[in-house]
């Protein structure tokens, strides 16, 4: 009876061991195995359930269906999350074949770690992506990342708010806009709903005044020596704690979150409870999917970012991202031919349906018609130049510190001059 | 060894019943055997049991407690963004960089502002509400359930839960408005001065009711002789909780707070949930385990993060060592004694 017992025990703990072994390393054969002619392809990406889910869904059953040997399997991860997970499953060679990849620091410091692959463009891929689109990725001339939606960032409205309000026009300078808030506050709704639970889209405000106060090579230098001692950086931050005096935002505005929730900033604007919202392109998207029905909101608007007078920034330029999609360094070559289909005009198409968003392939930015979206592709057409948005552009502690400092302005815990000042010490530290 | 266990009698299930289980029970045996080889085996075969029975567990221990102790002192010397294998020793900077953080004592001073108001108010109530509850009144367990529930819904529930209602457009200010106190409305999540009070009221709602629980069960092994001749001898009331129930529910009270302290220094869910990374430091209710995560997942510090794990670790367990040095001596010395006599 105890030799059963024990070989009983010494199986448990064999199978715990072999469970713990096979635990630790199981990840690595999941993405990229390609047994028997079969290619399992993972890709990670964030986008909001709805038409965005189903887009990939789509996608990838379209491309199964034209390479029978392959398999899509695609994998949606909260945006809050979606870093820290893939920055582990990079580390822990698990990463999945394809991930989203925004650029900037981050994009860098996989780069410099040998995490992502260089990918080999063909004139047709090159046609198909754009040309503002890959040089966002490319770093020392490889690129390192598909771009499949650009995202000039700007002021998303409710017409009928406005309208209700008596604003006639969007606002183009800081006195208008100021003034179409306190309209908005007339009719008893927030006039500009901000998630800074999140800290990057109340960050996001700085990063506006920055791109009107800095000239671009001011902005350029700040990249290259992640030094923040020019004055325009503590001035746009004197510019966000003034505009903050108009008491613009929404009511609790601190402990608002982004995209999670009819409570969230951009459930606000879906419900008509807010008048505006600065974001970039994804968000009618994020928009639809909170809205009663979950249809895109039919009448809403988007203005660039008002004018800042003095400022040494061209009042024209733009901030904004891009999505892309890059190959982990273990992706088999299937993987690349995944992104190529991703921009041919069809699939851009659709993905623009889906996501509401400007595509970066040419022709089908043809069919581009949601009137904000026309508005913010003009835009970025007019653009003399467009700046990454600083916390992608500076790498993430940098990135992180400013965001912290901007929210803490925002709570009137910190001056303007602070901003400047835990950055700096951030980009010591790390 | 097996061959040899075979033709011996089992001394297995049969003989657990005995407190000296797995040890040998000579009284037992047909043939009297020499005694030394016998013990050896025995001691032999009690080993082997003890690997057998504890041996998952500290296998799970090491996997999931040791190693990323000893990972994160490992990564704690390194200037490390998380991409890659940290290459960059920059020996003790990082902890150079903790003690000149003002953000750093800031968390610390948080941290040390909960674990005191902690105390201080679950203490006392705790006590009084198990003093009440051992009483024999009506709706008695109804009353011992609702105090409960909360300690056993998750932190994500509550967390949840309470940053809807604390909203400044959320349930309580409405309630406040209709029951005609709409001046006492407030941002209570965002407002510094009032965080951390919030703070404090959820964290004692949602635990008070382990307090409570921990005292009765005190309460309930105090011998009830003793009150009763206390009050023979013409004490009141509140002398013979004052001067017999207290100290005797000490040990208990003692157990409490070690654990209300670890719990304290370690506090984070409830926090991330309700402010998250970067509003809780604003709000001023950030903690040191809230800091760790900002700086290492957030921020991409990932060998300041492991730094500060290490220094959380370290002061977790100075205090837990003093604390036993000091006021659970006497306790834990009254349960050794009585366990080896």
């Amino acid at each position: 009876m105890i030799r059963k017992t024990r070989r009983a025990a010494a199986a448990a703990i064999a199978l715990g061991v072999a469970l713990a072994v096979t635990g630790c390393a199981g990840g690595g054969e999941e993405g990229g195995g390609s047994a028997g002619g079969k290619v399992t392809l993972t890709l990670w990406e964030n986008a909001q359930p709805g038409a965005g889910a189903e887009y990939w869904k789509t996608a990838a059953a379209a491309y199964e269906a034209l390479h029978p040997n392959t398999k899509v399997n695609i994998q949606t991860i909260q945006n809050e999350d979606l870093d820290g997970k893939l920055q582990t499953a990079l580390n822990s060679g698990s990463a999945p074949d394809i991930f989203l990849q925004r650029g900037g620091g981050k994009m860098q410091a996989m780069v410099q770690a040998g995490q992502v692959q260089a990918l080999e463009l063909t004139d047709t891929d090159r046609a198909n992506a754009g040309a503002a689109g890959i040089a966002g990725y490319t770093i020392d001339g490889k690129v390192y990342a598909m771009p499949v939606d650009t995202q000039p960032e700007g002021v998303y409205y409710s017409k009928d708010l406005f309208q209700q309000a008596g604003i006639t026009a969007p606002p183009t300078t800081m006195g208008e806009l100021q003034d179409a808030v306190a309209k908005l506050k007339a009719i008893g709704v927030a006039p500009i709903a901000v998630g800074a639970k999140d800290a990057w889209p109340a960050a996001h405000w700085y990063y506006n005044f920055v791109l009107r106060e800095c000239g671009q090579d001011t902005l350029k230098k700040a990249a290259a020596s992640l030094k923040f001692d020019d004055p325009c950086w503590t001035k746009a931050g004197e510019d966000l704690a003034a505009f903050l005096k108009t008491e613009p935002f929404q009511q609790g505005f601190l402990t608002t979150s982004s995209q999670q929730g009819a409570g969230s900033s951009a459930g606000l604007v879906a419900n008509h409870k807010a008048g505006m919202e600065l974001m970039g392109n994804w968000n009618p998207g994020v928009i639809a999917s909170l809205t009663p029905d979950q249809e895109p909101l039919p009448d809403l608007g988007w203005f660039p970012f008002p004018a800042v007078p003095g400022g040494k920034g061209d009042p024209a330029a733009i901030m904004g991202g891009l999505d892309g999609f890059s190959l982990s360094k273990k992706a088999p070559k299937e993987a690349l031919d995944f992104l190529r289909f991703l921009v041919t005009a069809e699939q851009q198409k659709a993905y623009a349906k889906a996501f509401v968003a400007i595509p970066v392939n040419q022709e089908a930015q043809a069919g581009v018609t949601e009137p904000y979206n026309v508005s913010a592709l003009q835009a970025f057409n007019k653009a003399p130049y467009s700046v990454l948005f600083l916390d992608t552009e500076y790498g993430q502690n940098v990135g992180n510190a400013m965001n912290t400092a901007v929210v803490n302005l925002l709570a009137g815990k910190g001056g303007a001059a602070d901003i400047a000042k835990d950055t700096n010490a951030a980009a010591a530290k790390g | 060894m097996s061959n040899t266990l075979g033709t011996e009698p089992v001394d297995g299930p049969q003989s657990q019943g005995t407190p000296r289980a797995g040890r040998a029970a000579p009284s037992a045996r047909p043939a009297p055997r020499p005694a030394a080889p016998r013990r050896r085996r025995g001691r032999a075969k009690l080993r082997f049991e003890i690997a057998v029975l504890s041996g998952p567990a500290v296998l799970v221990f090491l996997a999931f407690v040791i190693f990323p102790v000893a990972l994160a002192a490992f990564y704690g010397f390194y200037r490390w963004h998380g991409y890659g294998p940290p290459t960059d020793w920059v020996g003790l900077r990082n902890y150079r960089l903790i003690l000149t953080d003002p953000a750093f004592q800031q968390v610390l001073w948080h941290t040390g502002v909960i674990l005191v108001l902690s105390l201080a108010v679950q203490g006392p109530l705790a006590i009084g509400l198990a003093l009440l509850l051992n009483q024999r009144i009506r709706g008695r367990s109804a009353i011992r359930i609702l105090i409960f529930v909360p300690y056993v819904v998750s932190e994500v529930i509550v967390g949840t839960g309470w940053s809807l209602m604390l909203q400044s457009n959320g349930a309580l200010n409405d309630l406040l408005a209709h029951v005609g106190l709409g001046f006492l409305r407030a941002d209570w999540l965002a407002d510094p001065d009032l965080a951390i009070w919030t703070l404090l009221g959820i964290i004692s709602w949602k635990y008070i009711g382990f307090a409570v629980i921990l005292m009765l069960a005190g309460l309930q092994s105090i011998p009830e002789e003793l009150s009763e001749a206390a009050q023979i001898d013409g004490a009141s009331y509140w002398q013979i909780q004052r001067l017999v129930t207290l100290p005797l529910l000490g040990p208990t009270i003692r157990i409490w707070a070690f654990l209300s302290i670890i719990g304290s220094l370690q506090l984070f869910d409830l926090v991330y949930i309700i402010w998250g990374p970067y509003v809780a430091g604003t709000a001023g209710t950030s903690t040191m385990a809230i800091y760790m995560v900002g700086q290492g997942r957030n921020a991409g510090n990932y060998g300041y993060g492991s730094a500060i794990a290490v220094v959380m670790f370290l002061i977790s367990l100075v205090v837990a060592l003093l604390y036993q040095r000091f006021l659970l001596r006497r306790d834990l010395r009254g349960a050794l004694t009585e366990g080896a006599s």
